[in-house]
């Protein structure tokens, strides 16, 4: 890992120079209170987004459980807050420690299966974090949700009333995330994560812990994710069990295709992008989530590896993960990868 | 427990056993031939639930019942069609395709259930019953619907083995089941076959969808919960095995009936799911599954 410091090359240093300059005059910018609001909420969803690209991209884990940790974010610290009246900022970390221990268990069945199991899994314990939340009324309100929870304050400087605090708070946490996400795919831990996605056996075989880099790939991921959820609760002062919901998940799922699986830049731009594109939908209805669907599958077709990887890599990129020649990625397979006419088996 | 309480729990059971079997064959016939799942099966049910109700009340086309059943079954199976076509076909021989097929089919799901609220609004609708009334069995009423669900289900099933076992489609599907290339070789036209399956599977998603659709409301969602069930029930049978998906589904359905009785409504899931997760992890396979 040392000397490989942040994976920064110059230019991406300039990058994010830029990046960060544009952030911190953004709110000179835009006054229009409406346009603040949506690039918080695109900030929140580029953290949920990239952190979930580190398991869904970076290992090749179809782990549909991402969306249950920023539920279980929201939700840890907005009840914390309504109902033990414990601080917001507490309750921020409380939120990133629940979401971490719920992903610890997740990953333990998830880690020892194969596949498709896995997807049936973490999808399964999606929806079971939904119907548990929606059925304790009294603890979380129900299909309603929890109203009431208090926004974030330093003394008695209220965030609410200066949206533009949430804008820096959130942007600050974004940064951090980001910084971090791009620390662990560029060590040798996100290596071996990228490793066990293009061949496992390989990997394997030349000594790749497989239990133990899946295991902390879905930490690693759950840990801003939680955060991000106790943030989008105590900036709307509600949480509404839709944090669980299939529409939010498609949306977060079309931010990290579109953006470019196994990026994290990718990611982070799409989300601000595509939730501002969505929100300015929001009065077709549901029109809105039909585009955004279509949006993924359009992607999927043309440009599977998404807008960030065709800027930065072109068409090839998965070919040049490929293993060397005369190791062919599917040992059953009498033809090399990618050829087969048939479904990969 | 009573003798009545025995009765509904058994009733509701097998109707929800019924209904699961109907939509995880669909899943696990596309899984043994394509090695894919489909994440949008259950806006098929709920698409064949709304094509009858269109085409059969009086507020749509008003054509009656039978007819509406007929229309739906053939337009899902066009559907199914169209749903390989767009969203499985083009990616089947991308390196890993089984989680791209897994995120177009979740979108393509997205994209109908949305469309159904646009098209359709939020208002419940609900199909006629194709018989109505009730009969006394022991002593506790049973409609005469979830009798005919309980009845024309295993017919239907069976009719599906046998065209698995006895046509020569059957056998082609079975062959691309058990070795895709030497179907391939055999000159079995598997690009037909997918297509085929599809429909088939669409139908079925459908058929249950037009039972469920006189029970309980249709609405854009309806299909998420028997999707769900339907997981729980091809990874409990095993996932390309027909006789244990079924076996399966009827187990599941036993079981969330007597998890409603015992811890209620809301905590039954989670029973289901603890079910789930001991399967996965005692008998990966499942119950009836081969080796992976």
């Amino acid at each position: 890992m040392s000397g490989r410091g942040l994976g920064l090359s110059p230019r991406q240093i300039a990058l994010w120079v830029t990046g960060i300059a544009i952030f911190l005059l953004l709110p000179r910018v835009i006054t229009d209170p409406y346009l603040l609001h949506v690039a918080i909420l695109g900030m929140i969803f580029s953290i949920v987004a990239s952190n979930w690209d580190l398991t869904l991209g970076y290992a090749g884990v179809f782990n549909f459980a991402h969306i249950a940790f920023f539920g279980i974010g929201a939700y840890t610290s907005g009840i914390l807050a309504v109902r033990f009246g414990i601080s917001p900022w507490i309750g921020i970390i409380a939120g990133a420690i629940a979401a971490t221990i719920v992903a610890a268990i997740v990953s333990v069945p998830a880690i020892r299966l194969r596949g498709i199991y896995v997807a049936l899994l973490t999808f399964a314990f999606a929806q079971l974090a939904l119907a548990l939340i929606v059925s304790q009324t009294s603890f979380t309100g129900g299909i309603s949700g929890l109203v009431g929870v208090p926004g974030l304050s330093i003394g008695d400087y209220q965030f609410r009333e200066h949206p533009v605090a949430y804008f820096y708070l959130i942007g600050a946490v974004l940064l951090a995330s980001t910084l971090f996400l791009r620390r662990v795919v560029t060590s040798d831990f996100g290596l071996s994560l990228i490793a066990l996605r293009d061949f496992e056996e390989y990997a394997v075989s030349r000594g790749v812990p497989l239990a133990r880099q899946r295991f902390l790939a879905f930490l690693f991921s759950s840990i801003f994710t939680g955060v991000a959820g106790a943030l989008y609760v105590h900036y709307l002062l509600v949480a509404s069990p839709e944090v669980f919901g299939f529409s939010l998940g498609t949306l977060f799922l079309s931010v990290i295709l579109v953006g470019g699986a196994a990026t994290i830049y990718g990611p982070v731009i799409a989300g601000v992008v595509l939730t501002y594109i969505s929100e300015m939908m929001a009065p077709l209805g549901p029109i809105r989530f039909m585009v955004l669907a279509l949006l993924i599958i359009v992607t999927m077709w043309f440009v599977p590896q998404g807008v960030w990887g065709l800027l930065t890599r072109g068409f090839s990129r998965r070919n040049v993960t490929l293993p060397p020649e005369g190791l062919e990625a599917d040992p059953d397979s009498p033809y090399g990868a990618g050829e087969e006419p048939g479904p990969a088996r | 427990m009573s003798v009545d309480t025995l009765v509904a729990i058994l009733v509701s059971g097998f109707v929800a056993g019924s209904l699961y079997a109907l939509m995880a064959s669909g899943l696990s016939l596309v899984w043994g031939t394509l090695r894919m799942f489909n994440f949008a099966h259950g806006t098929l049910l709920m698409l064949g639930a709304y094509a009858a109700w269109y085409f059969s009340d009086s507020k749509g086309l008003d054509l009656g019942l039978s007819v509406g059943i007929l229309v739906a079954l053939i337009l899902l199976a066009l559907g199914g069609i169209l749903l390989y076509a767009l969203l499985v076909r083009p990616f089947i021989a991308r390196p890993g395709a089984d989680l791209v097929v897994i995120i177009t089919t979740l979108a393509g799901a997205s994209f109908l259930q949305n469309s159904a609220q646009e098209v359709f609004g939020p208002r419940y609708k609900q199909l006629d019953r194709v018989v109505k009334g009730q009969v006394e069995i022991l002593n506790t009423a049973i409609g005469l619907q979830e009798l005919l669900i309980i009845i024309l289900t295993p017919i239907v099933l069976l009719l599906l083995a046998l065209f698995l076992k006895r046509t020569k489609l059957g056998l082609a599907i079975r062959a691309v089941e058990q070795n895709h290339d030497s179907a391939l070789l055999a000159g079995v036209n598997v690009g037909r076959i997918y297509p085929l399956i599809f429909a088939v599977s669409a139908m079925l998603a459908a058929l249950a969808g037009i039972m469920l659709g006189g029970l309980f409301f249709i609405t854009p969602v309806m299909g998420s919960d028997p999707l769900l069930r339907a997981f729980i029930v091809v990874v409990f049978g095993g996932l390309g095995s027909l006789p244990g998906t079924i076996v399966g589904a009827y187990v599941i359905g036993i079981i969330e009936a007597i998890a409603v009785f015992v811890v209620g409504l809301y905590w039954a899931p989670v029973v289901l799911f603890i079910v789930l997760i001991l399967v996965m992890i005692l008998r990966p396979t499942g119950l009836m599954g081969g080796k992976e």
